[in-house]
């Protein structure tokens, strides 16, 4: 049986902290329920009549418009995520470097480039799952959500990188310009898009 | 073949109902909720039962539906808020129509009544019985 914590929280687990007075749709949710319940209203029969918590983080999402980020600031914000995962991997190659002896030099640059892919499409899978976005697209206020405006999942945020580790990252970029909502091939077929907030 | 055809059809039609229904709904979503507002102001809980009494739920809008449309009109600037405890209890976040929340009343009932009368007008004619 859902609390009515457990419904709020889920509702909430769906809007993005971005959405304006985040907080504010909690506390009313909740006084809500507490309102009706106080009043002899089941909390089951109350928590049917609010319907499907991801439904209703749908509709208060669709107040709030999304702005399709712009090409320009998605790119240098790339930039910015790729040079923080070369300086590091470029820090931990010149410390093995130093550490290990000189026979395996051939083999740490080739560790260290296969540690940078998998630090770079690893990481923003992480970070985008995790925050809504990378160190880079914070810089700019960019997000990462559904079309609908809530948080990805996990499936998306993989699939979001399949154009990296298939090398047709270019190819897959180039979509930004012909699509309605700014979006990338790989993008479109994960249902999700990056906004400016 | 024939009889699928004709299933597939009357599913059809009964969505297509269904669909106007809700488009309906959907439009008049926001007319509902300022005309509630407009003698005085009120909190979520408050306009909720006010609507089921009023129309004695014949609307068949639920709590789920209402709440996100405070949110919108909120977002649009047509009604502005604050939040109060009562002694006893949780807190409340009450509701008031702005300047701009009444002017988009007013308009959204001027569009309402103009477009029931031309609706009726329009099936009153009778023809349809024959």
């Amino acid at each position: 049986m859902t609390t009515a914590n457990e419904f709020v929280e889920r509702v909430l687990a769906r809007l993005p902290d971005s959405v304006p007075d985040r907080e504010q749709i909690g506390l009313e949710l909740s006084s809500h329920i507490a309102e009706r319940v106080a009043r002899g209203t089941l909390l089951e029969d109350v928590l049917r009549d609010l319907g499907d918590p991801t439904a209703l983080a749908e509709s208060y999402l669709s107040a709030v418009p999304l702005v399709s980020a712009p090409s320009l600031h998605r790119a240098v914000a790339k930039l910015v995520d790729l040079a923080i995962v070369l300086a590091a991997v470029a820090l931990l190659a010149t410390l093995a470097a130093a550490l290990l002896p000189r026979r395996l030099e051939g083999g740490i640059v080739l560790g260290a480039l296969f540690t940078a892919i998998l630090a770079f499409s690893a990481g923003t899978v992480f970070a985008e799952l995790r925050f809504g976005q990378t160190p880079g697209k914070r810089i700019f206020g960019l997000r990462v959500v559904r079309e609908s405006g809530a948080p990805i999942g996990l499936g998306q945020a993989i699939v979001r990188q399949l154009p990296l580790v298939f090398s047709v990252f270019f190819v897959d970029a180039f979509f930004i310009f012909f699509t309605e909502k700014k979006q990338r091939a790989f993008e479109m077929l994960s249902k999700s898009r990056v906004v400016k907030v | 073949m024939r009889y699928h055809l004709l299933v597939a059809d009357e599913q059809e039609r009964a969505e297509g109902r269904r669909g106007i229904e809700r488009e309906l709904k959907r439009g008049s979503l926001e007319l509902i909720v300022l005309h509630l507002l407009a003698p005085a102001e009120a909190y979520g809980y408050e306009i909720v039962s006010k609507l089921a009494a009023e129309t004695s739920g014949a609307l068949e809008v639920t709590d789920g539906t209402l709440y996100p449309v405070l949110y919108r009109l909120e977002r649009a600037g047509f009604v502005s808020v604050r939040w109060e405890t009562p002694q006893r209890g949780v807190p409340r976040k009450y509701y008031r129509l702005t300047d701009a929340g009444r002017a988009e009343l007013a308009a959204l009932t001027l569009e309402w009544t103009t477009f029931a009368r031309a609706m009726s007008r329009l099936l009153r004619t009778g023809r349809d019985a024959r």
